[in-house]
């Protein structure tokens, strides 16, 4: 059932496709079993077999199976998942640090599992960057050679590696500690280092590997901050794993929850959180902060007739910016487009409701259900 | 324990804690009782083979006469035979050009250029006080009459060990690389660490005769192992994530091997080579038995001779260049720091005179830095090297050198000058007589050295040989080894060591083999009796453990040979002083691991024993010891391997057994076939005890995941 919902999702995807310009990252039906015997294993996935079936019978560990996804341009992808769901390995097999056992992830529309190792050596060099969850920094050189360690391998000339260097990290603000290594850093800015050394390159697709899982909780929040707003600079195309379904939601445009090496649901925030595919993404939204993904425009009143008067708020504001004004009036609120036409109402009891429904396990006081949108 | 039983209460409770302990009794008996029946069977093999005693010589393999067959064979066919003109002579030419480049060079610079650079090297990557005492070192050698030998020895290690870290080092990128020859590697490597030193020796004089080369050839057979292990260990050591990283950045094998690997892995990679310059240095004496020359040559004869003080001299200077090496090696390891020039302990800087002494020198340091500079410019802009800049001291170095060679060589003067000499030999020989004469039977009774190492011989050593070699039939000495290996290995091991004791005997080994295992098992004995008690008090005890570092450090530096030398003094020569040296040599290890294993037991674990009222005695007896016990049997292991290979370097001074056979082939051409055997008979025993205590360790490595 999983599998399903993942391969709906891939096919959704791959319907924009047709719109707009192809998705620079398509990864289709990939699959990773770690053992031996991988032909029983894989005989015995394609009849159907569970996990643990294969695991026992072949001794063979399904880390990832048949994942299928594409990430657009300048969109932040999230695969969330706890340890153990195969999040890691799925990241890695997407620039062949770990060689997938069956399925493509094409880039930019090439697949990269035809390339040789030159060809692939070459796509890391100028497309690809990673981020590390324990930083991977070079201890024995400095910041400034860190940073630059990409252009280095490239041979780009000393000064001009420098030079670019300099200016990521100035950046991600670590201008005054160039001469300094690694280990003479706080966690956090050695994280700014690795960020800076995979910004370096400018590449087109980011990785990162539960980069801030490692931070103290204050740290975590600057540096998701600092990610969105360099991404809002940039737009490059990030996948971003993570096992905090806080940070999935703070930072993707769309995520993925994956358990047991699948994926589960694939869907914007506000998807996941008002509509949980099944009992173990619901859990996860349960203490999610609900205010801050779903929009005004989920939980309105389609306009039926006249149309209530006072200032109208945004169909895509999240309820958390319309609180404020929800709670001040007793009338219901009027909720306008892009465009500025009024389309329904909001009123307190349809918040309450939502925000009630999480606590009280569906049981939905005030009118009815919500339908999700 | 009461609330736990199920209510029927005490009766069930009660007799399943008598079948427990019943149970405990059996098992108790029946391991007794596997003992008792395996002596009985040997006590009743012995009854029945009783006129059976040493190996038959019926039943010896004439290996030697093959040996000796082949060496003639090899002196015949030396200009002719295609593996020779092709392969061992071309490399036997090549290796002999270099050394003698680099000795000739070592012996053209004038005296002074050497102390002074040597001073220079070690206040370069140590400190002032470092380089004073290298510069003090190195007159030594001239002071005391050995400085050729000495630079002899020097040029002798710097090509032996340049062949071993050109070897090792890739051979240890490869097998970082490759989980393959890693396996196939280990083996060898252990094998090589396990086997005492001598063994190379026989076949290297087998191919090469006894000259120079055949001892460097073996000096690197011998100190190899150390720099592949740490070269490989070091790559592997690199964090996983580092190396990923490396390779999304699209890094070929190469680039992220130069740029990330082989830079990460350097201290270790310096470790081995300075793991492998001891080694090489520790050999230095036992190489001059194939010719090496040098200072182990002069401790060689002057043994032999016994003129003790002279030998004496000769090895202090072994110890010497080994600490210089060592140090300034452990000082280029450490990467990083800035160093001090500073003279006098930080503990004094305050003390008036010391500061004015350090701030002249300072103030030295800062106008040779300006002089420095000065030349270092205009030569950067010369040869267009940024980096000739940034290291102005050396620079100015390098010059002062340059200027001191081109003096010495104008004037002709590099020979150390005769004026600077001294010599303590007469007063160590005057110092040997006085204990001969006077600790022998202190004042007339017969407390003294005398009585000591005559009732160690006989009532430990001799009876044992005796037991071994005559009164025991070799049957039952085998068997015993048989039941030994199968109650720690099963039936491989006793194969193994049923082979390897049969062997003996098939070699015509067997009486050597039994006079060399007596020695070993009294000198392993006093060695645990000694080492184990001072490893648990330096455990508990953190001003003793302060007090035997440096005795541990030093008689793990000296070389084993010149180890002989203090012990020769005070107890003369014969098989006691090689028990006693043994004893030395080996002391450390046990010691070192004790304390090591009792300190590493979680400082919880020994809490939660005080907590509950454990006394300190009870708390050793019942956590530390049995929670350090991996530990401490490593460290046996490590002693009766260092035993052995000590008491086959006794054989040398009156030890005897398969030591002297192996040493009277290397100096005889003809019997270089006997020598050859007994060397061979050295690696069956030293397999047979260290796949014995391997087992054994095995054994009380605790099981992962166990409770």
């Amino acid at each position: 059932m999983g599998a399903d919902v993942g391969d709906d999702a891939g096919r959704d995807d791959a319907g924009r496709d047709g719109t707009g310009a192809a998705a620079p990252l398509v990864c289709t039906e990939i699959t990773k079993i770690f053992g031996e015997d991988l032909g029983a294993a894989e005989a015995l996935l394609a009849e159907g077999a569970s996990r643990q079936d294969v695991q026992e019978r072949t001794g063979c560990l399904v880390a990832v199976r048949d994942v299928t996804f594409s990430v657009e341009r300048g969109e932040i992808f999230v695969v969330m998942g706890l340890s153990g769901s195969g999040k890691s390995t799925l990241i890695r097999c997407l620039s062949r640090l770990i060689e997938p056992t069956s399925g493509t992830v094409e880039i930019d529309g090439t697949p990269i599992g035809d390339l040789d190792d030159e060809g692939l050596r070459e796509l890391r060099r100028s497309r690809l960057s990673m981020v590390f969850q324990h930083f991977g920094l070079f201890p024995h050189r400095k910041v400034i050679d860190n940073v630059a360690f990409g252009l280095e391998i490239q041979g780009a000339a000393k000064a001009d590696r420098y030079r670019r260097a300099l200016q990521v990290l100035e950046v991600v603000g670590l201008q005054d500690w160039i001469d300094h290594f690694p280990q003479q850093l706080s966690g956090g800015m050695q994280q700014r280092v690795g960020l800076a050394r995979a910004l370096c390159v400018e590449p087109e697709i980011l990785f990162f590997d539960e980069p801030f899982s490692a931070l103290d909780p204050l740290i975590r929040r600057d540096m998701q901050d600092e990610l969105l707003s360099l991404q809002a600079g940039m737009r490059r195309t990030l996948v971003f794993i993570t096992h905090d379904f806080h940070e999935a939601l703070k930072l993707g445009d769309r995520i993925a929850i994956m358990k047991d090496g699948e994926f589960v649901q694939v869907g914007t925030p506000e998807q996941i959180v008002s509509a949980p595919a099944d009992e173990y993404v619901r859990e996860f939204t349960e203490d999610a902060p609900k205010t801050k993904v779903i929009t005004v425009g989920s939980v309105m009143r389609p306009v039926d007739g006249e149309t209530p008067a006072g200032e109208p708020v945004s169909l895509t504001a999240v309820l958390d910016d319309v609180l404020p004004q929800l709670l001040a009036s007793p009338e219901a609120l009027c909720v306008a487009d892009d465009q500025g036409e009024v389309v329904g109402t909001v009123d307190r009891d349809r918040v309450a409701a939502l925000l009630g429904e999480g606590s009280r396990a569906g049981a939905a006081p005030g009118d009815g259900p919500l339908e999700p949108r | 324990m009461t609330t736990a039983a199920p209510p029927a209460g005490p009766p069930p409770a009660a007799s399943t804690i008598e079948a427990r302990l019943a149970l405990d009794r059996q098992r108790r008996l029946r391991s007794g009782g596997g003992l008792a029946i395996g002596a009985a069977v040997l006590v009743a093999v012995q009854i029945a083979l009783s006129s059976l005693g040493g190996f038959p010589e019926s039943l010896v393999i004439p290996l030697s006469d093959w040996i000796d067959d082949a060496r003639r064979w090899v002196i015949d066919n030396q200009t002719s035979h295609w593996s020779f003109s092709f392969f061992f002579n071309p490399v036997s030419d090549s290796i002999d050009w270099g050394l003698r480049a680099v000795e000739g060079f070592l012996l053209w610079l004038p005296w002074y250029v050497v102390a002074g650079a040597t001073a220079m090297i070690a206040t370069a990557v140590l400190r002032l006080r470092a380089g004073l005492l290298a510069a003090v070192g190195v007159l030594y050698f001239g002071a005391i009459g050995l400085w050729e030998e000495s630079l002899q020895t020097v040029a002798l290690m710097t090509v032996a060990v340049a062949i071993a870290v050109a070897i090792g080092v890739p051979v240890g990128i490869a097998s970082a690389r490759y989980d393959r020859l890693q396996q196939s590697l280990r083996p060898l490597l252990d094998a090589m660490q396990t086997l005492p030193a001598f063994v190379y020796l026989i076949p290297v004089v087998l191919l090469f005769g006894v000259a120079r080369v055949p001892a460097i050839i073996a000096t690197v057979v011998y100190a190899l192992p150390p720099v592949i292990r740490l070269t490989s260990l070091g790559i592997r050591a690199v964090p996983a994530v580092t190396v990923e990283a490396a390779e999304m950045f699209g890094a070929t094998p190469r680039q992220t091997l130069r740029k990330v690997q082989f830079p990460l892995a350097m201290p270790s990679v310096l470790t081995g080579i300075n793991q492998t310059i001891m080694m090489a240095l520790s050999i230095v004496v036992i190489a001059a038995l194939i010719g090496a020359g040098g200072l182990g040559q002069v401790v060689l004869v002057s043994l032999r001779g016994l003129f003790v003080g002279r030998a004496l001299e000769a090895g202090l200077a072994i110890v010497v260049l080994a600490v210089i090496m060592d140090r300034v090696t452990h000082g280029a390891a450490g990467i990083g720091g800035r160093r001090r020039l500073r003279l006098m302990p930080d503990a004094l800087a305050h003390v008036g005179p010391v500061r004015s002494v350090e701030g002249t020198l300072s103030a030295v340091d800062r106008l040779l830095l300006r002089a420095g500079s000065l030349l270092a410019e205009p030569l950067s802009r010369k040869l267009d090297m940024a980096a000739v800049e940034r290291h102005p001291r050396k620079v100015l170095g390098a010059a002062l050198l340059a200027v001191g060679t081109v003096i010495g060589a104008a004037i002709g003067r590099s020979d150390f000058p005769a004026g600077i000499s001294f010599s303590f030999a007469p007063a160590i020989d005057w110092l040997v007589d006085w204990v001969r004469d006077n600790l022998y039977e202190i004042g007339g009774t017969w407390v003294g050295t005398g009585w000591f190492s005559d009732s160690i011989t006989i009532y430990a050593v001799t009876p044992l040989r005796e037991l071994f070699s005559a009164e025991l039939a070799w049957p039952v000495v085998v068997l015993a080894v048989a039941l030994a290996g199968w109650r720690l290995g099963g039936v491989p091991l006793a194969a193994f060591c049923t082979a390897c004791a049969a062997g003996l005997g098939f070699l015509g080994m067997w009486e050597l083999s039994m006079d060399t295992l007596a020695q070993v098992i009294v000198a392993v004995a006093m060695a645990i009796l000694c080492g184990i008690p001072l490893g648990v008090l330096a455990a508990r005890n953190d001003r003793f453990e302060r007090m035997l570092k440096p005795v541990l450090d030093f008689l793990q530096t000296i070389p084993s040979f010149v180890l002989l030398v203090p012990v020769i003094i005070m107890f003369n020569v014969g098989r006691i002083p090689g028990i006693i040296a043994s004893v030395l040599y080996a002391l450390p290890a046990a010691t070192r691991l004790t304390n090591l294993g009792i300190r590493q037991v979680e400082g919880e674990a020994t809490e939660a024993s005080r907590a509950f009222g454990a006394t300190r005695g009870q708390t050793l007896r019942k956590v530390q010891l049995p929670l350090a016990a991996p530990s401490i049997i490593a460290g046996i292991n490590q002693t009766v391997m260092l035993v052995l290979a000590m008491v086959v370097i006794a054989g040398l001074v009156g030890g005897g057994g398969l030591g002297l056979e192996t040493v009277k082939g290397l100096r005889r051409t003809d019997s270089v076939g006997s020598g050859f055997v007994a060397g061979l008979a050295i690696v069956l025993l030293a397999m047979l005890l260290d796949r014995l205590l391997q087992a054994w360790t095995r054994r009380f490595t605790p099981v992962e995941s166990g409770p």
